[in-house]
């Protein structure tokens, strides 16, 4: 009797796991359930739809699965028995019509979804009245190199590395690169990822709702200091991120193309280092892109991390 | 040299120096006093049981199609071994490296492995699971299951199914030798470029990877060629195509897949290796080259492997469903049907893999659609086993444990996988640990499915069943190691942790990390289990004996035949009358297993031969990888003229005498155990239902 009263109590805790668990997903470390910005909030929108009608279909398959488990079990059968019974037209129907039906819903939300956060032309942006921006858009290009980001404020003529800085309510074009290899580059908070690739160049768009501060990283592999390859996004009021490009263009320091050679050099970014530049050479994107296609390449060293 | 390389390089030793032993690494020293110490044992074991003749004579020249099998489980099991070790390592390294206060050990930063050597332990833990872990076993069991139950002696080409095997291990061999010389990839098990071109992995990691998976899968697909060609040309008298078994089934899709999909692997493999060794610019940025060329080509080929490898576990539950449920298939045309088109969909699926690189909405939708409708197929195959089970009688012996289990997980992994095929939300877990947990919820599918299967056919093989007891705990710590690891993983998932960290920066991670640092120790645990189980049960061998039909309600052809199966597999080839021909006949009391005429039996020799070509196949692989260009020349040319040499053979086959069949039946009727069969009055065959394809027992067939 007590042990049974013990089961009892811990498939009663069992039973308010899932509530206590989710309780934790209200803590902001679930980045994915956080979003912060239109795109991400759309692909979140989606990805609850699409639970949403999974489970509907998962959940009672699953009933179905267990009771059928427990109720002809040969140990203590309940249901009668037929050995030879192997088809019905009428269950085969079903059983090919609601993954049908299912599959033509979901299609249809993946495509009006990935029309909504198209990198390329986010629908969540540049459709959604509610937002209503009209402050011009900022564009940021993005170089990765091993194992760090550059981003260069065309229109302002700096550029930043391990730190991205936008200001909120302002779409934000990206145009992304990369000196060495494929990076994907991710602001879980804000926006879903894309590649940025050697010789080739992306584009991503996104826009903050909230100031505050997000992590971005890379989300594929690109070598030893992938782990680290990590950067902090700033979104501040417009008005304050006009004081802190001006704050930017008073240092001293310029990227160049023959400075962003030596920036592209394999660095593991283990100290977080953060740079601002106060000048950037004109037309750097195109020029990494230009160099890459025609040979360049930051070459890893042979063991460079086994002593690390 | 058309490449520049960074190290030394002679003519006659490449780029081998003794800088390329890591003996400087404990872990690595561990590693191989470890396997040192394990291959003492088995030698002296060996030696000690005087096995080895048998070894020498039996099992290496063996063209049997079961030893073939049995060997190709074997090797897959040993590197499963390796790549569990792999993924305990990986586990314990990122729950030793949270936070930047995490210490270092070892030379490493945080955690006890610095960044170049866990990139190479999850590169093999990926290569080793999926392409010599997971496919050597679901082939051998092909190897052993699917002549067995359409009726074939043996495989349609029984001496190249051998030398399918030998490269496999002669792949699985290489990918070991880099643990101890050199390193290997540290690329991921994909290769990911540009990252595996030359400037970017300068050490000779990539090129073990590239060697090992091309030698290895030309094995598959040699097997493949075999798998197909016995399905189609070798079956039994009166097995029409739609009276084969849902495994058949399931292998011939599965090998459709192999043979329309390896060879662009091999393809994409070998413009790599151009551009490693030769300077070309198929994959680089630079010089006309396409980095996304390399992705596109990897995943025409990675998503069908993928449903290479579950199309076999699809097969396996629907023979162990039915045989526990004391029940048909539920809609048989339907599962056909359903493995059919998934083997159909997985070739426009690929572009799935990275809906990140920048397609344009259209071309994505269409791969997302595509994808989902993998899920429908997916979805009919589940309700099938669910209605195969309703009106049943349901046993819970292992292999049924292991299938529900396979069955628990295929539903989650196809939840996330629904989830996965949708843009806006693959944008946000690409890559992801979500990702990692989603995938490998479908390799618990398959592994659970795979063992189920080596526990199911076991009896078959060897005459006797694996203990049902510590079989069971196995079961149950491998489940609950499952959810406990994979949990935390999705939850990780939507707390943004990327995969592939060797360094995790966020400590609100940490409590996760824990939690799977025990599910992987309740792996451990299932991983002694099994050991255990094998120990206990070949020292109770003689008390489980398993008779021709070893679990009392078995269906396909297979159960027909002895347990142990002869090498001839049956005595004489059966006549087929229906689907489930070994329940058709049981319900008409034709269980009598000894023909009432023999004939003679027309057998394949046994071959040294593809033994040779996978050790020479191995010294060219390392050859290359080495650069030591006058061995993998020598290697090659060797291959070549064994090839041509064996060409010359005329006599590769021999003949039973039907006199000695019969006494060879005789026996195993006199050893099998009581309850095997029914009396078998000597002198007097009882009328031979099982037996020749003249046998008086067409009464009834015409159903």
């Amino acid at each position: 009797m007590k042990a049974d009263r013990k089961y009892r109590r811990i498939a009663r805790l069992l039973l308010i796991s899932p509530v206590l668990l989710l309780g934790g997903c209200s803590t902001p470390h679930f980045w994915l359930i956080h979003p912060k910005g239109p795109v991400a909030g759309a692909e979140l929108h989606f990805m609850i739809l699409d639970v949403v009608v999974m489970l509907g279909i998962i959940l009672p398959t699953a009933a179905l699965l267990v009771w059928f488990l427990w109720r002809y079990r040969e140990s203590r059968p309940r249901g009668k028995y037929d050995g030879h019974w192997a088809s019905s037209t009428r269950i085969e129907a079903v059983m090919w019509g609601i993954p049908l039906l299912a599959v033509g819903l979901l299609s249809y939300f993946s495509f009006v979804g990935i029309h909504e956060v198209n990198p390329y032309n986010p629908g969540a942006v540049t459709a959604d009245k509610k937002i209503g921006t009209h402050a011009d858009p900022l564009e940021v290009d993005v170089i990765s190199t091993d194992w760090q980001w550059v981003f260069v404020y065309p229109a302002q003529h700096i550029a930043t590395l391990n730190r991205l800085v936008v200001p909120v309510n302002t779409p934000v074009h990206f145009r992304l690169t990369s000196a060495t290899v494929t990076n994907s580059f991710f602001i879980p908070q804000l926006v879903g990822q894309i590649y940025a690739m050697p010789g080739m160049r992306t584009k991503q768009t996104m826009l903050v709702q909230d100031t505050g501060t997000y992590r971005g990283f890379s989300a594929t592999l690109s070598g030893p200091g992938f782990s680290w390859m990590r950067f902090q996004t700033k979104a501040l009021p417009s008005r304050a991120f006009d004081k802190w490009v001006a704050k930017v263009k008073g240092r001293q320091n310029d990227l160049t193309y023959a400075g962003f050679n030596r920036v592209a050099q394999p660095t593991i970014n283990l100290n977080h280092t953060v740079k601002y530049y106060a000048r950037v050479q004109k037309g750097l994107f195109q020029h990494v892109i230009q160099e890459v296609k025609q040979g360049k390449v930051f070459s890893t060293r042979m063991g460079m991390t086994s002593h690390m | 040299m058309l490449v520049h390389l960074q190290g030394p390089w002679s003519p006659f030793i490449g780029r081998l120096s003794l800088h390329q032993i890591p003996y400087d690494n404990p872990i690595i020293v561990g590693a191989f006093a470890f396997a040192v110490a394990v291959g003492i044992a088995l030698f002296a074991g060996v030696t000690y049981t005087g096995s080895w003749r048998y070894l020498w004579r039996e099992w290496l020249p063996s063209v049997d199609h079961k030893k073939i099998g049995v060997m190709y489980i074997l090797v897959g099991l040993v590197m499963m071994f390796r790549g569990f070790i792999d993924a305990v390592m990986i586990r314990t390294q990122q729950l030793m490296a949270v936070g930047p206060q995490s210490a270092g050990h070892l030379e490493a930063l945080h955690g006890y492995i610095p960044p170049f050597h866990f990139d190479q332990i999850y590169s093999s833990h990926g290569t080793i699971m999926l392409i010599f872990a997971a496919t050597p076993i679901l082939v051998g069991l092909m190897n052993i299951v699917v002549p067995l139950q359409i009726g074939a002696r043996d495989m349609a080409y029984p001496y190249l199914n051998a030398l399918g095997l030998w490269l496999t291990t002669a792949g699985a061999a290489l990918v070991m030798v880099s643990l101890y010389l050199g390193e290997f990839s540290h690329d991921g098990w994909i290769g990911l470029t540009p990252l595996t071109e030359l400037p970017y992995s300068p050490g000779v990691g990539v090129d073990y990877w590239l060697w090992a998976v091309q030698i290895g899968s030309v094995g598959t697909t040699l097997g493949a060629v075999n798998i197909i060609a016995t399905i189609i040309k070798m079956r039994a008298p009166g097995m029409k195509w739609l009276r084969m078994p849902v495994f058949t089934w399931c292998a011939m899709a599965t090998n459709l897949i192999v043979i329309s999909a390896f060879p662009v692997l091999a393809g994409a493999l070998f413009l790599l290796t151009l551009d490693r060794y030769l300077g070309t610019h198929f994959y680089t940025a630079a010089l006309g080259g396409n980095v996304m060329l390399y992705t596109d080509l990897f995943w025409v080929w990675g998503h069908p492997e993928v449903y290479f490898l579950v199309l076999p576990a699809f097969g396996i539950m629907s023979e162990i469903i039915p045989t526990f449920s004391k029940k048909p298939l539920f809609g048989y045309t339907t599962m056909v049907l359903a493995a059919l088109g998934i083997s159909g969909v997985s070739w426009s699926v690929w572009l799935h893999h990275f809906f990140v690189m920048g397609a344009g909405p259209n071309v994505v939708a269409f791969f997302s659609m595509s994808s989902m409708a993998v899920g429908i197929f997916t979805g009919v195959k589940v309700f099938n086993w669910a209605f195969t089970m309703y009106r049943g009688r349901l046993r819970f012996d292992s292999p049924m444990l292991w299938a529900i289990g396979a069955l628990s997980f295929l539903l989650i992994g196809g939840l996330t996988g629904m989830m996965l095929a949708m843009p806006p939300i693959d944008y946000q877990v690409h890559n992801s640990v979500f990702l990692i947990a989603h995938f490998h919820s479908w390799l618990m599918t398959i592994s659970f499915a795979a063992l189920g299967a080596i526990t199911y056919w076991f009896p078959k093989v060897f005459g006797f069943k694996l203990d049902e007891a510590t079989g069971k705990r196995v079961v149950w710590f491998w489940i609950a190691g499952a959810v406990l690891v994979f949990t935390p993983m999705y939850i990780l998932g939507f707390m943004g942790m990327t995969r592939r960290l060797d360094y995790v920066a966020h400590p609100s991670w940490y409590p996760l990390l824990v939690a799977e640092q025990v599910g992987i120790g309740l792996f451990c645990v299932a991983a002694y289990y099994q050991f255990k189980q094998l120990y206990v049960s070949i020292r109770d061998r003689k008390h489980n004996r398993a008779e021709a039909d070893a679990w009392g309600s078995t269906r396909t052809l297979e159960w027909m035949t002895h347990s142990p199966v002869p090498f001839y597999n049956f005595a004489v080839t059966p006549q087929i009358h229906a689907r489930d021909e070994w329940a058709w006949r049981k319900e008409r009391g034709l269980t009598n297993l000894m023909p009432d005429r023999f004939q003679d039996i027309h057998m394949p020799k046994d071959t040294y031969v593809p033994a040779v070509l996978g050790a020479l196949a191995f010294v060219f692989g390392f050859g290359m990888v080495w650069r030591i260009w006058w061995l993998g020349a020598l290697a090659l040319l060797a291959i070549i003229g064994v090839v041509i040499w064996r060409s010359f053979h005329r006599d590769t086959g021999y003949v039973i005498p039907a006199d000695e069949v019969e006494r060879m039946e005789r026996g195993y009727l006199e050893h099998a155990p009581e309850g095997a069969t029914e009396e078998v009055p000597v002198g007097e065959p009882a009328p031979g239902v099982l037996a020749s394809s003249q046998a008086p027992s067409r009464q009834g067939a015409g159903s």
